[in-house]
């Protein structure tokens, strides 16, 4: 009788048991491991002071495209060269996906040693004191701040401290497909300057009967250029002040559904990668997006021009931006120094010419602007002029990431899908800004 | 009776049951009490994902809630997505059921390929459909052409976008119900057919008055599950459509996810009180579907 039930308690025990690991082991063994090999790392660095200990980097960023396959080129040839035995694993993913991602990380200990990505992604890290400041990169590298144009260097500043090393500064632009101006009677090397003309060219250009549209406007991003081009805005983030209740902003989202819904120049609910696609596949003549269209453009053969966005009754502008490497509160002074290592390298004008040559990204050092090649290059020659009018949009404001998914991208698609009447979305939209300002106290 | 016959009646080997039922209990705790405390606790914080500054707020996040205009829309359209997966998913299931339940071996195939959809993964499954009704490079908007429709975008077009997640959903799952139907179906016993066919009866009247009852507690069983399940709905919408066009396949789920780690400020708190409003949805419709069809299903069976 005891044996039985001794056995019966045995099995029921090893059962759970095995239940039990089998369900968490894996994962809970693997994070333990990096960690125990980081903390030594770090004591060996410390102990012995050796630069040569090797040192292993994992690094994240967004670069999806093509661009993405420069960047990881660029980071195995630094793997192979660099002296000081540091070795970057690069693991890329969607945005989406990284902004998932890394806040569960960095409060689980389990973070990168540093990441790339967005500048408009600082503010809301940095409130939650989750990236490491970094305002002695300068000194401690020796990398001459003066070299690098400031506005592109402030991107990465918030509240006057250093949170980032750019890496890239872009606007948007306006591409164009010359062939398809051409086959319509428009003048191929004139894009149209003012939103009249846009609109204007964008009708001649589509034609239902082949599949063709005059301009593509995905869904799920924002067009302040539109905005800002008529005078209007979305908020003022120094007063916390809701600006989207405006006559101006009426007549741009009027004038932008009028375009979209009564014109129908633009393929309805396509996203930003649908809209990449048609450009490359010459099914739409216009497009507005950032330099990491230009690859794709010219692998597909397609011959194309790059304007600056159009202007309205209050001048052109285009919304900047720009990426940033940054380190993850809770990185080790070890690593942290490796990160450090490998920023100064790509702040040196052999990198920054490469990128800028082979992605069509405008140059922000001074020492590479003076640089022959760069100033014979065709594409960066034209998109200079693009470059000018960039304005950034929230930047450093906490709530920026909340705005843009809550307020404007919900406003513009409404607006571009005709879901509703200008007045209706500008006033809804208003309103879901005034809840989401009051949250800043 | 005496005390004797009572430690009798209970005897001490039951203490070993624990045991037996301690595997399954760990796991639900671990996974499921828990977890189910910690969320009730957390709505009644102010707290982010980076879990600095914690405050309790009492119930600030239940108050934010009622006003906030994402809950109605995700709140409407996880019904909307059970009202109507849960009546396709069972329909299909009972009628299919009716066909396989005999067993020859061609039944027995057409069941294996039914249930194929179940054991895939809803996320492979959800990136194949999407790539397949793509209205750009999809072979289904392809086919359409073929027969003069232009372009349909399904998963794109706001008000085509959930019947096409309730339909993929659908499809995936009906293999199991099916699956549950007709082991019910082939358990009832042949000499009542037998037995109304000398009646008279016809296959209409042999449906409604023999099969009908005598699945109805496997019937009963599935509609509780399914609906539970649907309202839970979260990985096709996730998957597919991340709750757009236009928020109109934001079930509560997505929006819980959304608020808890995918837009800052990663608000747990208001994640965990949504999560809690979920959770009293779930259980008044479980009571309500208690008394009209579990309880209805015992009493017919006796």
């Amino acid at each position: 009788m005891i044996g039985k039930r001794f056995l019966s308690g045995l099995t029921a025990a090893a059962m759970s048991i095995s239940l039990l690991t089998g369900c968490g082991g894996t994962p809970v063994s693997n994070s333990a491991d990096s960690k125990a090999e980081s903390t030594q790392s770090q004591q060996a660095a410390g102990s012995s002071a050796k630069e040569n200990e090797p040192v292993t980097l994992e690094f994240w960023n967004v670069f999806t495209g093509s661009d993405g396959d420069i960047l990881r080129e660029i980071g195995d040839n630094y793997n192979k060269t660099n002296k000081d035995n540091i070795t970057i694993n690069m693991d890329i993913m969607p945005n989406d996906t990284l902004q998932q991602k890394l806040p569960a990380a960095i409060a689980t200990n389990t973070a990168p040693d540093f990441v790339l990505f967005g500048v408009e992604n600082l503010a809301s890290y940095v409130k939650n004191d989750s990236l490491e400041e970094i305002d002695d990169f300068w000194t401690a590298t020796g990398v001459n701040k003066d070299n690098y144009l400031k506005n592109v260097v402030d991107l990465s500043h918030i509240n006057g401290k250093m949170y980032g090393v750019p890496m890239q500064y872009n606007v948007q632009y306006l591409y164009w497909n010359k062939d398809l101006f051409k086959s319509v009677g428009l003048d191929p090397e004139t894009p149209p300057k003012t939103m009249d003309q846009l609109a204007e060219f964008a009708v001649k250009l589509t034609d239902p009967s082949k599949n063709q549209y005059g301009l593509v406007l995905p869904t799920g991003v924002t067009y302040m250029q539109f905005l800002w081009a008529n005078g209007g805005d979305a908020d003022d983030p120094a007063g916390n002040k809701n600006l989207l209740k405006s006559a101006e902003n009426l007549k741009t989202l009027s004038w932008l559904q009028d375009l979209t819904v009564n014109k129908k120049v633009t393929p309805m609910n396509v996203s930003g990668s649908d809209a990449d696609a048609l450009l490359q596949a010459g099914k739409v003549a216009m497009y507005m997006s950032g330099p990491w269209q230009i690859n794709g453009l010219k692998e597909q053969g397609i011959n194309f021009g790059i304007a600056p966005c159009v202007s309205g009754s209050a001048g052109a502008f285009s919304p900047a931006g720009g990426c940033s490497f940054v380190i993850p509160k809770g990185t080790d002074a070890a690593a942290k120094q490796g990160v450090y290592k490998f920023m100064k390298f790509w702040l040196t004008d052999d990198i920054l010419k490469e990128w800028s040559q082979r992605n069509g990204f405008p140059v922000w050092s001074k020492t590479l602007l003076e640089d022959k090649d760069i100033q014979n290059d065709q594409i960066i020659k034209s998109i200079s002029e693009a470059t000018g009018i960039g304005r950034s949009y929230n930047l450093g404001y906490a709530l920026s990431s909340q705005i843009d998914k809550d307020v404007m991208i919900p406003m513009f698609e409404k607006t571009i899908t005709g879901a509703a009447t200008p007045e209706k979305i500008l006033n809804e939209a208003s309103d879901a800004m005034d809840k989401i300002l009051s949250t800043s106290k | 009776m005496n005390i004797k016959n009572i430690e009798e009646f209970h005897p001490r080997a039951q203490k070993c049951a624990y045991l037996f039922i301690m595997p399954s209990l760990i796991i639900l705790t671990v996974f499921v009490f828990i977890p189910l405390a910690a969320s009730f606790v957390i709505s009644l914080l102010n707290i982010n994902i980076f879990m600095n500054d914690i405050s309790f707020g009492g119930f600030v996040n239940f108050i934010k809630l009622l006003s906030d205009g994402r809950v109605l829309n995700a709140t409407i359209n996880s019904f909307y997505f059970t009202l109507l997966e849960v009546p396709v998913q069972i329909g299909l299931a009972l009628i299919l059921a009716m066909y396989v339940a005999r067993n020859s071996r061609y039944t027995k195939m057409l069941r294996s390929f039914y249930y194929l959809p179940f054991i895939c993964s809803m996320t492979a499954i959800g990136i194949i459909w999407s790539m397949l009704l793509d209205p750009n490079l999809g072979f289904i908007p392809y086919l359409l052409k073929g027969i003069g429709l232009e372009s349909v975008s399904f998963l794109k077009d706001p008000y085509l976008a959930m019947p096409t997640v309730i339909a993929v959903t659908a499809w995936k799952g009906f293999g199991y119900t099916l699956t549950l139907l007709t082991a019910a179906i082939l358990n009832i016993s042949a000499s009542l057919y037998e037995a109304a066919e000398i009646d008279g009866a016809g296959a209409w009247k042999k449906y409604t008055h023999i099969t009908i009852p005598g699945i109805f507690s496997t019937l009963s069983f599935c509609i509780v599950t399914t609906t539970i399940s649907s309202l839970q709905v979260f990985d096709q919408t996730y998957v597919m459509t991340q709750g757009g066009p236009l928020r109109k396949t934001e079930t509560l789920v997505q929006y819980i996810y959304d608020r808890g780690f995918q837009t800052a400020p990663y608000d747990l708190g208001y994640a965990s009180a949504i999560s809690t409003y979920l959770f009293l949805i779930i259980v008044i419709i479980i009571f309500i579907l208690r008394k009209f069809i579990l309880n209805r299903g015992e009493t017919v069976n006796e």
